[in-house]
Order: C-alpha cells, then structure tokens, then sequence
C-alpha cells in the first residue's frame, strides 16, 4: 500500500506527480486556447455566412430559374449549404404553384443526385443528414434512396430514413414505410412511424385500409392509430368494423375515427363503445360522441356520465354540459340516475362552464320544475362553500402571520 | 503513528487518484455524448413534435407553499409552454398566504367534484378546483403535508396524463423546454421511463411576467461559483453517468417520469429530505428488482433556471440539507450495495455516491489533516506535499474548464467574450476557499442527520432583478 509516501519511493512518485501537474497545465492551456480560438472562429464564419447570404439572396431568382449558372455557387462548399437550406426551406412554405421551379431548380443544379447518393453512400451522421435532407426535397425519386435507407443495420440512420419519407408527404413514401412495418422489419420508435405515416396518408387515408386488414400485432395498432387521426366519412362501413375489433387499442381508434369523420353512422357504433370493457375506448367514444351534432348522442352520454372511470365521467359532462338547448332535460335524466357522482360531475361543469345561471333561470320559468331546480342549487352551493371555505381558511392564516 | 500516517497518506492518494480519474472518463463521455446530442438535434425539428397528434400529453406538477408573490406569473408563464397536450397540476400545499385566492381570483377558479383517489398518500386534500377560463389548470388544495414530496404525490394522484414532469413554482422553463425532453423520451418510450433537464442560476438574468427574457452572469463571486458548479455538476456529471445508463439523480426543479411507475413506487417518499435523489434511486430499485430493461435518461439542452442562494449561511443549509438528503437515501438503501441483483444501481451507482461524495468530506478533511501532519512531522517531503497539493488544483481545475468548454460547444448561453472570461477566471480560484467552505457545510449536514435533525431551514431569496420578481420563497426541495 505504502508505495507514494515510502520516502524510498517517495522521489519516483514526485516524478509522477511533477509531470501529472505539467499535463493538466498543458490541458488547462489548451481547453482555453481552443476555447478562445473556437470563438474567434465562429464570429468570423457567421460574418462571412452573412455576407454570402445577403449575396446569394440578390440573386436568388437567377438562381431558381437558372440563369445564373449553378456553377458558381454550386462548386463552392459553403455557398452550396446555404442555396441548399434555402431551397429547402423554400419548399416547405411553397404552395403547389411554387414547388415544382424550386424542384426543378434542385434537379438541374444536381443537388437532388449528390444527396441522393450521399444518402446510399456516407455513413454515420453524413447520411442522416442527407436523409432528413432528402425527405424535405418531397421528390419521388427521393423514395427509392429512403427506403433502402429504412434496411440500415444503424437504428439512428433508420429513424432519419422514416423521418425523411414522413416528410416528403407522398403515399409512395407510406406504401414504404407500411410495406417494412408489415414485413416485421421497421425497429424504430413508434412515435416516428405514426408521424411519418400520418404526413403521408394526410390525403389518401384510403391507403391505409388494406394494410390494416392484413396487418396483425403492434403493426395494426399503430395502423388503426394513423387512420384515426386522417379519417374521412368516406372511409364509412370500413370504420364500422374497426369498431368490433377483437383489439381493444384498435377500437379505441375505431372511436376516434369517427369523430374525426364527424359521420352520422357513427352513432350506434359509438353507443356501443361507450360500454365497452375498457375505460380507455369509453373515453375515445364520448370524445367522439361530443363533437357529433346528433340529439341521439345524449343517452349514450349520459350513460357514460355515470362510468366508473373519472375520465369518462368527466369528459362526458363536459359534452352535456355543451348542450345549451337540452340543459334542462339533461338535469332531469342525471337527477334520474340518483348518482351523485354524476350529478356533481354535471354540476361542476356548467359551474365551470358558466351554464349554471342559465340553466336556473330557465329552470325557474318552467312551473314544474321545483324539485330539480332544488337538487340544482343544492349541489351548486355545497361546491360554492366548498371554495370559499378553502380561501377563507387561507385568508385567515394569511391575516394571522 | 508513523506507519498509520504513511497508510492514511497512500489512501487518500489513492483515494484521489480514482476520484480524478473517475471524473476525467465522465468529462470525455460527456464531450461525445454532447456533440451526439447536437448531431441528432439537426435532424428534428421540434414544431414537428409540436404538431404531432400522437405528441403525449403531460401532467405539469407545481407544488406552492406561500407563493401568492409569484404564483400568477409562474401559471402564466407554464401554460405559455410550447406542448400540444399539456395539464397544468398547480398543488396548494396547505399555504398560510393569498396563494389560492390568487389563483382563484386570476383564473376563477371552480370547484371540481373530480373522484380523486388517493393511490399516493398525502396529507388530506381539501377540495379540487377548474378554471373557468383556462380548460388546462386544475389547482389541488392540500392541508401542509410539511414537504415538497407530499405535495407532489398528491399531485400525481390528481395527474391524468401518462408523463408527469415536476418543476418548482419558482423556476423558470425555457418555452421549448418540454418539447427538448419529450423528444428524447419519445426516441424510445417503451425503455425511457425518466428524463431530466439540466438546472441554471437564475441569478443575475433578467426576468419579466415570469419569462426569461436576457441570460447573465451573475455579479457576486459566491452565485459565480455556483454557476460553475452546476455546469460541472449537469454538463459533465449527469451526461456522463447518464451515458453508462446510471443516472443517479433527476434535479427535483425539473424532471419528467413516466406517470404508472411513479405510482407502482408510491410517489416520492413523503419526509425524505432530498425527495429527487430518492425517487431516482427507488426507481432503478423497483426496475432492477423487475429485471426490466430501462434508461433513465439526461437531455442537456431542456433548460431550467432557478434561484441560487446568494448568501453564505443561505448556501451553508443548502448544502448541509443535499448531504443530510444523500445520506437519508443511501441509508434506507444500503442492503442494495454491491450485489448483482441490483445491477448498476448496486453495483455502481450506489457504491460511488457512498465513496466519492458522501465519504468524500470526511475523507478529504481527513487527507488534509493527515498530509499536514505527516508533512511536519517529516513523514512526507514538504516539496513531495506541495507538489500533491499544486496537482490537486490543477487537475480540479481542468475539469472546472471542461464544463466551460462543454457549454461553449454547445448551448453558449453566456455569449460575450467577458463572461466568459470571467467564468474561465473563477475555475482558477474555485478550489480555494470555496471547495473547504463546502466540505464543512457537507460535514455539518452529516452531523446534523446523525444527531436527528432534519428540520427544514428557510432559504433567504434575493429577488432577482429590476424586472424580476419581487420575491422568492423558497419551498422544500429543489436540488
């Protein structure tokens, strides 16, 4: 043990020491130097990408039309950066009129090619960049390049080719995405693959449908999960099947689906789900049962109002409460359903909603209707003492510090 | 005597030796780990993530104890927060001050006959209430439950979305701070059940309705110290131990979990004293103890600003309280310590934080003492102590530059060449007296555990700016 102080050593560990201490000085020498030369570095780079900027933004038409020839901006690496992300962001605002000079401005300068082989080509972060890249282009003939990209033994390089197909926003790059996500060979995070089919599919939902019947597993929840976000009442009788579904995850989005679609049909189907087995599927049918203008939803409502899950009930008198014409036959049915649960769920809603001094007044007019306005004002009061006991409790000690 | 002074002296040789070494990998992990971090940055673009449907949404839990001075300018300045689905928990906790009527007032409140059940013990919960004007805020009444830790589980148990992220009403989230970690967490859901941010001094920065609005240094030497802490502390300690997946504290200012573990573990153990470090720790526990595989993870760029204390004695109960809360967990978890079942929490995580900073101002008190004694009494060369002393500094302060280095190559939020030149002067005289002053705070926060006291002491508050706040109190917590 004693070998840094035994004096006989004492001289070689000294040694040691003497040069440890020469090494961290030459290190603390070295980390301020490269800091200083760091800074020094990048202020001069942001002037000159400035001055580039402002140059090439002068003659940025030339550039998109090409009459200023892409070589004297295309051979010089950092002018080729800066065309490269404006281009790019250009394409991201552009209308339908717009992109296809900007593609076209892509293509004739060759920067569409050299990305396209950079992203077969390079490695490491190289390649993903040249993917994300790609991806923006929104070309076709970005797909091919993308795809193969998706078969990459990286998971980052995988997760850049998904993102790059997700954003070119075409149904070709869906038909890729779903084709690996099928084949059982797409291990990247889910959330990546619903974004990039959801950008894909945003126009032609339809094209998801024939996946989801052949698809089975996580792949059909992700699937169904997609479709309900972009579903259309086009999509019609196949939503209605979803709804059956053996996958509780499926149905879920079968729910969402239709209120997404906003179609009548949904109705009945959505009346069946709000008593489905998990709460999670109830929760997706009342969401989608409140932002259906059908009289028929109120029973199906109010059925959920008195779930057992906070959620559902909450969500549910939420959409009651919304119904502004049918408030007071909605208190009648909750006072029905002699759970206070639900009757304070209801309450605390138009409270919060600021439907109570309506729905009194309406109450008040109506002859018949003592019994309910009673269990009304009742509830709003105990919720109302509820509160002011609360801010007196803490005034008073406020007022006793 | 001799003899037991040669041992002491090749101990804490040693002793130093592994400790510098330790920090040396985890400053040269983190510089990869950054640059990997900045690479993968460029190919997402957050607005993405913004308009996502599939973006989950998050429970935001703000404990407030007597915070009526700025608890409006905190809700407002959180439901600014760039996240499509966000839940804004504001948890009253039993306070003596206007701060529900506040809320009430600002945002008229109602109450809400919301079920709460309460899966997490906390102390009683007085009544639940919903903004009449904002859909996203629901205030929970709570009598005091005498910790920040008590309060938060009672605003889990009123959380409804499957992240929860717990922040101190007297912090400050940058806008995309939720995005920055939700991006990570989303890399792989299923793996990550946790994600911490990196913590900054507030201290000095202007600061207008709740929002940052301009980033400074600090003008005193103790709150300049504190930022090169913290730089060393989160841009080089936590990315480095985050990369070998052994993350070992998720700072109690900004955190994000997932909501069903926090639960399966009971919440946050409700009169620990650094409630953060514990829940972290009881996290890998249950996890190891499952044989599941998970990260728990730290993003570097989400950031976080909150108050420093900017006086001595203020400082002093700060750090006594972070060593009294270390012990407090380790304790309870000791039958962990090395062995395999527990994986990397027994046999690394805890055997560190039990050697290199609890023991570690007791070691080093004692390495000072010894090494002096030897020194007169001939056992070790005068020359031989100086050097050891000289190595001691300069190799301290090389890590000190590390962390300035990381920042500069990365987020550059102190951009003139004057702060910076100024942050780069204080490496140098960090070590002397300050790192001392440290050692005997950490060691009076060992004898106060020993001795049974863990009375919670206010932290004086300064106040921040012209624009800032005018006041700050200081709720438990907040490491």
């Amino acid at each position: 043990m004693d070998f840094a102080f035994n004096p006989g050593q004492e001289f070689a560990t000294a040694r040691l020491i003497l040069k440890a201490i020469l090494l961290s000085l030459l290190g603390i020498f070295h980390l301020i130097a490269f800091i200083a030369a760091r800074r020094w570095h990048r202020a001069r780079y942001f002037r000159k990408l400035s001055e580039r900027t402002l140059a090439l933004r002068s003659q940025w038409n030339g550039i998109i039309d090409g009459t200023v020839c892409p070589r004297t901006w295309r051979l010089n690496r950092l002018d080729c950066e800066l065309v490269e992300a404006m281009l790019l962001d250009s394409m991201e605002a552009a209308n339908a009129e717009q992109l296809p000079g900007l593609l076209a401005c892509l293509r004739s300068s060759g920067l569409l090619d050299l990305r396209i082989h950079q992203a077969r080509s390079a490695v490491g972060w190289r390649q993903r960049s040249a993917l994300v890249a790609l991806g923006r282009t929104r070309a076709l003939e970005a797909v091919a390049a993308l795809n193969e990209a998706l078969d990459s033994p990286a998971t980052e390089t995988r997760i850049a080719a998904a993102r790059g197909l997700g954003r070119t926003g075409l149904p070709q790059a869906a038909v890729a995405i779903l084709d690996h996500l099928l084949s059982g060979g797409l291990p990247i995070p889910e959330y990546t693959v619903k974004n990039g089919l959801a950008n894909c599919c945003r126009h032609s939902p339809q094209t998801l449908l024939p996946y989801l019947k052949d698809a089975d597993g996580p792949a059909r929840t992700i699937v169904a999960r997609v479709l309900a976000e972009l579903a259309t009442p086009a999509l019609g009788e196949d939503l209605i099947v979803l709804a059956t579904d053996g996958d509780a995850e499926v149905r879920a989005s079968a729910a969402r689906a239709m209120g997404a679609s906003q179609a009548s049909f949904a109705l009945p189907e959505l009346s069946v789900l709000v008593r489905d087995q998990e709460w999670f599927v109830r929760l997706r049918a009342v969401v989608a049962l409140s932002s259906i203008q059908e009289p028929g939803r109120i029973r199906p409502l109010l059925h959920a109002l008195c779930d057992s899950n906070r959620h559902v009930r909450q969500r549910a008198a939420c959409a009651l409460s919304q119904m502004g014409s049918h408030l007071e036959q909605i208190l009648y049915q909750v006072v029905d359903t002699q759970d206070s649960y639900a009757l304070q769920a209801f309450v605390s809603e138009l409270e919060r909603t600021g439907a109570t001094e309506r729905l009194l007044e309406v109450l008040h007019k109506s002859g018949d209707s003592a019994a309910a306005a009673q269990i009304l004002l009742q509830a709003i009061a105990n919720s109302r003492k509820e509160l002011s006991k609360s801010v007196e409790l803490s005034a008073a000690a406020a007022g006793g510090r | 005597m001799r003899r037991l002074l040669q041992l002491s002296n090749d101990t804490l040789f040693i002793y130093y030796l592994s400790s510098n070494f330790i920090y040396l990998i985890l400053l040269i992990t983190a510089i990869f780990r950054n640059n990997w971090h900045q690479h993968r940055l460029t190919g997402l673009r957050l607005e993405r993530l913004k308009s996502s449907p599939f973006t989950p949404p998050i429970s935001l839990i703000v404990p407030a104890h007597n915070e009526e001075k700025c608890i409006i300018d905190s809700v407002r300045s959180l439901l600014k927060l760039d996240y499509p689905a966000l839940e804004l928990v504001i948890v009253n906790d039993g306070s003596n001050d206007h701060t529900l009527s506040e809320l009430q007032h600002e945002f008229q409140l109602r109450t809400a006959s919301l079920l709460y059940i309460p899966q997490i013990a906390s102390a009683r919960v007085r009544a639940l209430y919903r903004s009449a004007v904002e859909p996203r805020l629901l205030v929970v009444d709570k009598d005091s439950g005498g910790s920040k830790a008590d309060a938060v589980n009672a605003g889990i148990n009123a959380a409804g979305s499957p992240y929860l992220c717990v922040i101190d009403a007297d912090s400050i989230l940058e806008p995309d701070a939720l995005l920055r970690i939700m991006a990570v967490v989303l890399s792989d859901p299923q793996k990550i059940v946790a994600a911490g941010g990196i913590v900054r001094i507030l201290n000095g920065c202007e600061v207008s309705e709740g929002r940052l609005c301009r980033v400074r240094l600090p003008q005193r030497n103790l709150e300049i110290m504190q930022v090169i802490e913290y730089l060393r502390a989160f841009l080089i300690g936590r990315e480095g131990w985050a990369y070998f997946n052994a993350l070992p504290i998720i700072s109690g200012a900004f955190g994000v979990f997932r909501t069903d573990l926090v639960r399966q573990i009971g919440g946050y153990r409700r009169h620990a004293i650094g409630e953060d470090f514990d829940l972290v720790v009881r996290m890998h526990r249950y996890l190891q103890e499952q044989r599941r595989e998970y990260q728990i993870n730290f993003v570097p760029d989400p950031t976080c600003w909150t108050e420093a204390p900017a006086d001595l004695r203020s400082l002093a109960r700060q750090r006594a309280r972070w060593h009294k809360g270390l012990l407090d967990t380790l304790w309870p978890n000791r039958d962990t310590l090395a062995r395999s079942r527990y994986g990397r929490l027994g046999c690394l995580i805890l055997p560190y934080m039990w050697i290199f900073e609890f023991f570690a101002p007791v070691i080093e008190l004692a390495g000072y003492s010894t090494i002096l004694a030897a020194a007169i009494l001939g056992v070790l060369g005068r020359q031989f102590l100086i050097l050891f002393l000289l190595f001691g500094y300069a190799f301290a302060t090389l890590i000190s530059i590390g962390s300035v280095l990381l920042e500069e190559m990365t987020y550059r939020r102190y951009s003139s060449w004057r702060e910076v030149a100024r942050l780069l002067l204080f490496c140098l005289f960090e070590h002397f007296p300050y790192r001392q002053m440290t050692l005997l705070w950490r060691l009076q926060g060992i004898w106060q555990y020993l001795r049974g006291d863990l009375v919670w002491r206010e932290m004086k508050r300064s106040g921040l700016s012209d624009t800032a706040r005018a006041s700050f109190q200081a709720h438990p917590g907040g490491r």
